[in-house]
């Protein structure tokens, strides 16, 4: 398998005012394509800082971040966007949709970024994603107008609709009841299967490190191990855990 | 995203921009109320001021000042057309040599005409009631000297005496009741000669000595008449002929232009009828005005009736021209109308004019239907001789005796005091009065010089002798206001200075090379298309100068003076109108938008995460601007064109003089400029940019992280 993330020795801090913060401290550690991976760990542990730095929306302090074999260290800020359009997609805890466009044009929103696709092609890749996530009769409709799931399915629409290499999602199921939650992670599931799109998701519930292929732990900014599922679900369901 | 972003994108950015603006709906509708009203205001205002000051333009340019005016560089003041506040006039030097300017400057393309001028002013008397029934009698008496025995000079004389009897005995009764109120309100000496004058006596010797009693009332009574006022006139000297030719907005409306090469003087019409008429008359015409065209009443309006207290109080004016015959019939005829028993022809007369909204219409018109013709109701009848004295440059008086050709006005300024307050003579005149030395001054003192022969002039004396006030003073005629006629017939006791000019010069037809070759003080220019008048100038300044000419060039609106300058308070205060309205607008836009931007962080953090470059936020927010600029600026601007064009066809009515003068004309019917919506869309434009500057840049620095951040 291809390695598409690489991480060697990424730290970040934060400056809060006088006092630095470290919110990542030397991580190393590789994704390969196709991978479902689950980012775990308490609140603050790192891991959105872990993903931004993955997603191209951060860099790190120092050691080096790899992605699709750039260095994010090395790019300008206008080519880490281009890195972000072309190569990744988002999935927010909060869905993010623009709440003024339609959901057919949340979705086309990343297309029209790229300026890659005709409008007939957009529009066939957009319908084709739609009836996939199961809002075909929704295109037309607003954010507003949708439930949590169905706004979370747009939004993986949207980060899949540029076929990037690699999705993030940051605490997807986080706002959705468990039984949408489920539903959503399977459709990521299926996705990665059928299309090959490597997932990397943060989460600190049990239930959603379940559908991964592997479960990397963090605390307290340091990556603690890589783990299967079921040794994850374990270890958060042992009182232990917080003494390791 | 490529800058010639696709038409797709474009159309999304469009629609979020849409779709945002009608989403925050108060913050839109308040920021376009701003700009709508910022892009009325801009359109109105500079319109209204484009078109006042382009009437203006016509009333300045089409009346004296022309489009520029040059005048000597060497000048010490400013020079101003329409006059300053000051009753003095400006020393602007002169142009010795008004051919060379002429021919100098007509060469320039698009220059059409040049006209000489000279602009001053002078104290004019043209004598009180009692002056001219006293000049009256005079005449009437040379006759009779001159051996005219006919019956019917007999009778004139006699009813010429009556007349000044009955303004005698008018003139002892005021005085008695003067002396009631306050007694020490008048000297000894002057009821003494009133109570003389009045006297059978005083009548019954006057016939052996008619000048000499003549004299006495002259000097003692008729300055007593309360009516002797002094008029000052401005008045322009200048080409008559070419002056007629270039400004085509001005009209002869009584008697004729001064023929060419004559002199002469031209009231203008408002000045005639505004000093030179009757008072009672002028009142009674402003009180109808005031009706009529303004729609007052004298019930509700406090100038009209303040016009008819006076012309109940004032009647004295038209008393004193009242001789035996006429008091006669003016009694009845008042009488009569009136349905009175009162004997007093000065009550009758007050309670006359003691009109009010119901009965004006009729007594108006008995006024000048019955009443008028038997009046003199101007001062100074067209033909009549106008003696102008003026105080030259160098101080000494000078005296000009001017046939009065006629009245003329400027088409659409009739009503302005501001267009019609200067009166026109012929440039010859102007310059005897303005103290240069013409041809005729210098044969008059040769000739003087020659019939003075006999007398010791000393050298040192020489100035006071040829031209002293005394002299020119003492041959003046008492009433200013003679009757051409008399300038036919020359009596004794005149001097040699006022026979040459009484019988050569206001006949005399003079060379138009003479009119042309000697100084003037300025002069007008006439160009054939006024819209660069800037560049005109600075071609005339360079083309004098290339000639060896020193001469100053200015456009209408500095030789406007205070109109000009008013002009310039107009545009201060739309300036700063629109400033503030700018400042205002750009503020609360402003706060809007970046309370807007604020609201987006995490729409513009998204936006920024999913891939989208900085300019592509940018140009949202810009399109989001310009939409609001455009469609409420658009629509600002619209219902500033329609109020515009509204008016274009109704017409702002000028409901004073000044302002008629600014309407040039009885309405102000304003025009749409395109430069005016170009203005107004420059401004929204800067408006809209500058105030989205701020938050366009605060929206470029949300970083793609903060879409991440979890709100709630």
């Amino acid at each position: 398998m291809k390695t598409i993330v690489s991480v060697r020795n990424a730290v970040k801090n934060y400056s809060l005012g006088n006092v630095v913060v470290p919110a990542l401290r030397e991580v190393t550690m590789d994704i390969e394509e196709g991978d479902f991976l689950s980012i775990a760990g308490p609140s603050g542990s790192g891991k959105t800082t872990l993903l931004n730095l993955i997603g191209c929306v951060d860099v790190p302090t120092s050691g080096t971040v790899e992605v699709a074999g750039f260095d994010t260290t090395k790019l300008k800020e206008r080519d880490l966007t281009s890195l972000r359009l072309n190569t990744i997609g988002f999935i927010f805890q909060s869905f993010n949709l623009v709440t003024v466009l339609t959901v057919m044009q949340n979705v086309e929103l990343p297309l029209l970024l790229q300026q890659k696709l005709s409008a007939k092609d957009r529009r066939a890749r957009v319908a084709a994603l739609l009836e996939r996530v199961g809002l075909r009769d929704y295109a037309k409709h607003r954010p507003n107008e949708l439930s949590g799931g169905q706004r979370q399915r747009v939004a993986i629409a949207r980060a899949l609709v540029t076929r990037p290499q690699l999705v993030l999602a940051d605490e997807p199921t986080a706002n959705l009841d468990s039984v949408t939650g489920e539903n959503i992670l399977d459709l990521m599931k299926e996705l990665n299967r059928t299309e090959k799109t490597t997932f990397i998701f943060s989460t600190h519930d049990a239930r959603v490190m379940a559908h991964a292929n592997a479960v990397v732990r963090l605390a307290d900014g340091r990556l603690v191990d890589r783990v299967t599922p079921a040794e994850a679900i374990k270890a958060q369901a042992a009182p232990a855990v917080g003494a390791h | 995203m490529r800058a010639g972003a696709s038409l797709d994108t474009l159309k999304v950015i469009a629609q979020m921009a849409f779709r945002n603006l009608f989403a925050s709906r108060l913050k839109t509708i308040i920021v376009g109320v701003i700009i709508l009203f910022g892009a009325f205001l801009v359109v109105l205002g500079t319109s209204m001021l484009d078109s006042v000051v382009q009437s203006m333009s016509r009333s300045v340019t089409g009346s004296v000042a022309g489009h520029i005016q040059i005048y000597s560089a060497k000048a010490k003041d400013d020079f101003a057309v329409m006059g300053s506040m000051t009753m003095g006039d400006p020393d602007i030097g002169q142009i010795d040599d008004f051919v060379k300017v002429h021919d100098t400057l007509i060469k320039l393309p698009n220059v059409k005409a040049i006209i000489p001028m000279g602009i001053s002013g002078a104290l004019v008397s043209p004598g009180n009631t009692i002056d001219t029934a006293l000049e009256k009698l005079r005449n009437a008496i040379r006759k009779k000297q001159a051996g005219d025995t006919s019956p019917a000079l007999a009778a004139e004389i006699t009813s010429q005496q009556e007349h000044v009897r009955q303004i005698l005995s008018v003139l002892a009764g005021d005085m008695k009741n003067l002396k009631t109120i306050a007694a020490n309100a008048l000297g000894q000496d002057e009821l003494d000669n009133v109570t003389k004058a009045s006297s059978d006596a005083f009548w019954n010797d006057f016939n052996k000595d008619p000048l000499d009693a003549l004299e006495f009332l002259e000097n003692k009574i008729a300055p007593l008449g309360s009516d002797a006022d002094f008029l000052f006139l401005r008045y322009a000297g200048t080409d008559m002929d070419a002056f007629a030719k270039s400004f085509d907005r001005m009209k002869i409306v009584e008697g004729t232009n001064i023929p060419p090469g004559r002199r002469g003087f031209l009231f203008s019409k408002y000045v005639y009828e505004d000093q030179i008429k009757l008072k009672t008359a002028r009142r009674l015409d402003l009180i109808k005005e005031g009706k009529e065209v303004k729609h007052n009443t004298i019930a509700k309006d406090e100038e009209l009736q303040r016009l008819v207290r006076e012309n109940a109080a004032q009647v004295r004016e038209i008393v004193f021209q009242l001789d035996a015959l006429k008091t006669r019939d003016f009694r009845s005829k008042l009488q009569k109308f009136l349905g009175s028993q009162e004997n007093d022809v000065a009550a009758l007369l007050s309670s006359f004019f003691r009109t009010d909204d119901a009965n004006f219409s009729a007594r108006y018109d008995f006024f000048y239907k019955e009443l008028a013709p038997s009046l003199d109701l101007y001062r100074v009848r067209i033909g009549d001789t106008l003696t102008i004295k003026a105080f030259t440059r160098s101080g000494y008086v000078q005296s000009v005796n001017l046939p009065v050709f006629g009245t003329f006005e400027f088409t659409g300024l009739e009503k302005s005091g501001l267009a019609g307050g200067l009166n026109l003579m012929d440039l010859v005149s102007f310059r005897e009065l303005y103290g240069f030395l013409t041809k005729d001054k210098q044969a008059e003192i040769q000739a003087m010089r020659t019939a003075m022969g006999a007398k010791d002039v000393k050298r040192e004396n020489a100035e006071s002798e040829l031209f002293g006030s005394r002299t020119i003073e003492a041959d003046a005629t008492p009433g200013l206001a003679v009757p051409l006629r008399t300038a036919d017939a020359p009596a004794g006791g005149e001097g040699i200075g006022n026979r040459l000019r009484r019988e050569d010069l206001s006949k005399r037809v003079y060379d138009p090379a003479e009119l042309e070759s000697g100084v003037v003080l300025n002069a007008a220019v006439l160009l054939k298309d006024p819209s660069h008048i800037d560049e005109d100038i600075a071609k005339i300044q360079a083309a004098a100068k290339e000639a060896g000419l020193s001469l100053n060039a200015i456009s209408w609106q500095k030789a406007s003076g205070l109109v000009g300058q008013l002009v310039m308070l107009l545009k201060l205060v739309l300036f700063t109108a629109v400033l503030i309205i700018f400042i205002v607008a750009l503020v609360i836009i402003n706060n809007a938008m970046v309370m807007a931007t604020l609201e987006r962080v995490k729409e513009i953090g998204t936006l920024r995460a999913v891939g989208a470059q900085r300019r592509f936020i940018t140009f949202m927010l810009i399109i989001e601007s310009l939409v609001v600029g455009l469609v409420f600026g658009g629509l600002g601007a619209a219902l500033g064109s329609a109020v515009i064009l509204l008016m274009h066809s109704v017409g702002i009515p000028a409901n004073s003089d000044i302002v008629q003068f600014f309407f040039s004309g009885p309405r102000l019917y304003p025009f749409l400029a395109t430069s005016n919506l170009v203005l107004a869309f420059l401004i929204v434009a800067l408006v809209s940019a500058l105030s989205s500057f701020y938050p366009a840049w605060l929206a470029m620095r949300v970083t793609p992280r903060q879409a991440m951040q979890s709100e709630e």
